[in-house]
């Protein structure tokens, strides 16, 4: 396996990722999107880190780092969702225009 | 050669996984979607030489965020049934994003990358190189890591409970 299959690999992630965003109108569904993207960046990270870095250790830094953050997002966003719920029964993007409770 | 051919199925459960994620209308089969693709991904990492990132993507993505991903959809009942699916929508941006897919498959395969002579040997990789990097070089990486967490579940916890307070 080359560099460029694990680069082509974590391309489709993020392109998958880009169409869950784009077209989707549900919140949970666009954080599965994010969730792509970023798994995306770590397999770029880690890939690089294996074929070119000059101390292995930096990638697999980098790309716990990403997971320790994703996991705050996630905690953020479904909190976010929870409450947006529960004030409109509905967590459509397109339908949440006003930002006061 | 059996190496490779295991690679290569979890490259393939990755990005079918993601592009099941991408499409499909249902809410729940999205995140199962997000599951498998994590799951490939956790076995990539295993392949590119690290146990330990792998174990931390199945334990945190999968046993973590996903599961967490399910019970928002639970508490939150009638996500999981309607859903609005804009076909025009989806067809707009799988344009764009092929497009996009296309010009940077083509960048990838036309740079020359400064590729090391052989990959690092398993003794760059273990836990314990992680454990001193992260306490001495990138102490302030971790620091900050730790304090972003943190903050991020008292903030999470703050907002879904005033609410509850006020209704």
């Amino acid at each position: 396996m080359s560099l460029s299959a694990f680069l082509l690999v974590s391309l489709v992630l993020f392109s998958a990722g880009l169409v869950a965003i784009m077209s989707r109108r549900n919140l949970v569904t666009i954080l599965v999107g994010i969730e792509l993207m970023l798994n995306a960046a770590s397999i770029n990270f880690m890939a690089f880190n294996y074929y070119t870095a000059v101390d292995p250790v930096v990638g697999q830094i980098i790309v716990l780092v990403i997971i320790g953050l994703a996991a705050a997002e996630v905690a953020i966003f479904l909190s976010i969702l929870m409450v947006l719920y529960r004030a409109r029964h509905d967590v459509d993007v397109e339908e949440i225009r006003e930002i006061r409770g | 050669m059996i190496a490779t051919l295991v690679i290569a199925a979890f490259m393939i459960l990755a990005m079918a996984g993601a592009i099941y994620a991408a499409l499909v209308p249902h809410t729940l089969h999205c995140i199962i979607g997000l599951g498998l693709t994590l799951f490939g991904v956790a076995g990539i990492y295993l392949y590119l030489g690290s146990p330990f990132v792998a174990a931390m993507q199945i334990l945190i993505y999968i046993g973590g965020i996903s599961v967490a991903m399910v019970f928002a959809l639970m508490l939150s009942v009638s996500l999981a049934k309607k859903m609005k699916h804009s076909e025009i929508k989806v067809i707009l941006s799988s344009i764009a994003a092929i497009l996009f897919l296309a010009v940077m498959a083509r960048l990838i395969m036309t740079t020359e990358f400064p590729l090391r002579e052989e990959p690092a040997g398993a003794a760059a990789w273990g836990v314990e190189q992680i454990g001193h990097g992260f306490l001495t070089t990138y102490s302030p990486l971790f620091i900050g890591l730790a304090i972003c967490l943190s903050v991020a579940i008292i903030a999470a916890v703050l907002v879904a409970r005033r609410e509850a307070d006020k209704s």
